[in-house]
């Protein structure tokens, strides 16, 4: 197809923006992985601290990505559906995590379950605890990362048409049958995408963690540990490696979303 | 069948107000009111979809004011349709029947039933995505009627499709309810529409019923100028009402001698409506028929492929009138018609009515 002069230009110019912040996202990640020396990389990947860490660093993404789920879904629908009194408050508030440095996040969580307020002595006496242990991490990469999964799942919510929801009442379905039948099929795409993305955010925390759970060590902790106490040729293999997985799990996943789509 | 009792409905700005109507046992009941009148609402109230602040909702002598949708036992057609996109036609189709928990082989023979009916078992392994317009509204009728509804609530289904297909469609629609005998909500801005499948007509406005009745006796007499001119009357001559003189303006002096209803009672000025049909230029019938006779001039002719609407003033008042004559007619007048030429015109007794302001 021939394109008119405009248009040719039209598209030579955004795709060249466009080339341009691909090339500054790469680049860091491309440099860091064919820095790495091969020697040290084996070394690591066999490094039973290194191995730990990022398997933990996972699973407890995961983790707080579940159990965001089963209460941030329910709350997406009651946004996307619902107009209530405080309704814009409600969005800002599953809206500041974005905003407030992740450092300020991680104290907030410690004042409150922590062993000095009642919530987190309340926890303490049925034996979870959140300081320094696996579930703290999972809260604080929580706390962080809801924002994406809860705003992603609205806008799904958002696209189903409620007059599916409306005719499927009249054909006999009771809310729950509406919700697990038209709803969830429909919007399932956008809340996976969200979960995904909050993982990766999880994956990725560092402020909040770091106040909450130093240890056990999540790899980006591990990553600032290695780089103060050994410097940046320690530091950079674990990064690389945490990189290179992420980038597997997120395409893969990527590419099973939009697989089912193609079907 | 079905009877509303009274209801009221606030939703945000919008409110339908102490509004009683019913649907008899197997009627084709057509509401008839321009768009953002509140009939989609209404529907959906019937439904169960919105609650009522007053008044009661009765379905075969039940009151159902305060049954949840999936228990008062109607379907609904949606104007875009509303099919599940995540379902092929057939899962469209048995989706209520699966709710009721049917086995797979009586849902299987009961949709074969429905499918038969409508004509669509080419297409039951299709995603509604792949669907004409008419495929679509048949699925979407397909899957309301399978479960034997007391009444059929349709929302302007004709509306999103081309004049082709609508036309058949509406004949399609007219064949169902014969065939299936189920009672027939249908809403819709659509004039023929609503007087080729209406047993009877409701004219809503601003969320409140105008006028009810069967098409012929709206046409007879209309009760305003709003609902004159929903059913298609362009004409509206004002009128000034002395005890049962009617003088009219525009049009020299004229004055009738007139009979009106109850209501026009407490009315000073009143419309004389004449439609399209009841302007007859150069009149060749005796001069009884007529209200009056007079001299026109033509300012204004549009023309359409299959006919020509004539615009024209009174030749010593403000008066205007206009008229739609097929090509055939306007071929058959003894003189052409351009812009600026004199016709008489006669309006007919028996097109004219008296409409009170809206």
């Amino acid at each position: 197809m021939m394109l008119s002069s405009g248009s040719k230009s039209f598209k030579v110019a955004f795709s060249s923006l466009g080339i341009i912040l691909v090339i500054l996202v790469a680049l860091p990640m491309v440099r860091m992985i064919m820095s790495a020396d091969p020697e040290i990389m084996r070394t690591t990947i066999t490094d039973q601290e290194v191995m730990a860490s990022v398997f933990l660093t996972l699973g407890a993404a995961f983790w707080a990505t579940i159990f965001c789920s089963i209460l941030g879904i329910p709350l997406a629908y009651i946004l996307a559906r619902s107009n209530f009194p405080g309704k814009s408050l409600v969005e800002g508030l599953v809206d500041l995590p974005i905003m407030i440095p992740h450092t300020a996040a991680g104290i907030a969580l410690l004042m409150v379950y922590g062993r000095n307020f009642f919530v987190g002595k309340a926890f303490g006496k049925i034996g979870i605890s959140f300081v320094g242990t696996g579930v703290g991490i999972s809260l604080a990469m929580a706390y962080v990362s809801l924002p994406f999964l809860v705003n992603a799942a609205k806008d799904g919510f958002l696209a189903v048409d409620s007059k599916l929801e409306h005719v499927a009442r009249t054909l006999g379905a009771s809310p729950w049958q509406v919700f697990f039948r038209v709803t969830l099929p429909l919007a399932w795409r956008p809340i996976l995408s969200g979960g995904i993305m909050m993982w990766a955010r999880g994956i990725s925390e560092f402020g909040a963690v770091v106040i909450l759970a130093y240890h056990p060590m999540v790899a980006p902790v591990l990553i600032w540990e290695r780089f103060q106490a050994y410097g940046l040729k320690y530091a950079r293999p674990v990064a690389v490696l945490l990189i290179i997985l992420c980038l597997l799990i997120f395409a893969s996943l990527r590419w099973v979303s939009e697989a089912k789509k193609e079907a | 069948m079905l009877l509303l009792d009274n209801i009221s409905v606030r939703l945000g700005n919008f409110a339908i107000s102490n509004l009683s109507m019913d649907v008899k046992n197997g009627e084709y009941l057509v509401i008839l009111g321009p768009t953002g009148t509140g009939k989609t609402v209404l529907l959906e109230t019937i439904a169960g979809l919105h609650g009522l602040s007053s008044g009661s909702i009765f379905l075969n002598n039940k009151d159902v004011t305060n049954l949840p949708p999936e228990k008062r036992h109607l379907g609904m057609v949606y104007q875009d349709y509303a099919l599940f996109p995540h379902l092929t036609v057939y899962g469209n189709i048995a989706f209520g029947l699966k709710l009721m928990g049917k086995t797979a082989k009586e849902i299987e023979s009961i949709v074969a039933k429905t499918v038969k009916l409508l004509g669509i078992g080419s297409i039951l392994k299709r995603r509604p995505r792949y669907l004409s317009g008419g495929e679509r509204q048949r699925t979407a009728l397909a899957r309301a009627l399978v479960l034997n509804p007391y009444i059929l609530l349709l929302d302007e289904p004709l509306s999103a499709l081309d004049r082709f297909t609508k036309d058949r469609l509406r004949r399609e629609l007219k064949r169902i309810h014969k065939k299936v005998g189920v009672s027939i909500l249908h809403i819709t801005h659509d004039l023929s529409e609503a007087f080729f499948l209406g047993d009877r007509l409701i004219i809503m406005k601003d969320g409140a019923i105008v006028q009810k009745d069967t098409p012929e006796n709206l046409l007879k007499q209309p009760k305003n100028r709003f609902v004159a001119e929903l059913l298609g009357i362009e004409n509206f001559i004002p009128a000034r009402l002395e005890g049962t003189m009617a003088f009219i303006k525009g049009f020299g002096t004229a004055a009738f001698s007139v009979i009106l209803p109850e209501y026009f009672k407490e009315a000073q000025s009143l419309y004389l409506t004449i439609p399209s049909w009841g302007i007859e230029l150069f009149p060749k019938r005796g001069k009884e028929s007529y209200l009056f006779i007079t001299k026109m001039k033509i300012v204004g002719l549009n023309q359409t492929e299959s006919d020509i609407e004539i615009e024209m003033k009174h030749c010593s008042g403000p008066g205007l009138l206009r008229t739609t004559l097929l090509r055939r007619e306007v071929s058959l007048l003894p003189v052409s018609i351009f812009i600026g030429a004199q016709v008489t015109a006669g309006l007919l007794k028996e097109s004219i009515h008296w409409v009170l302001p809206d």
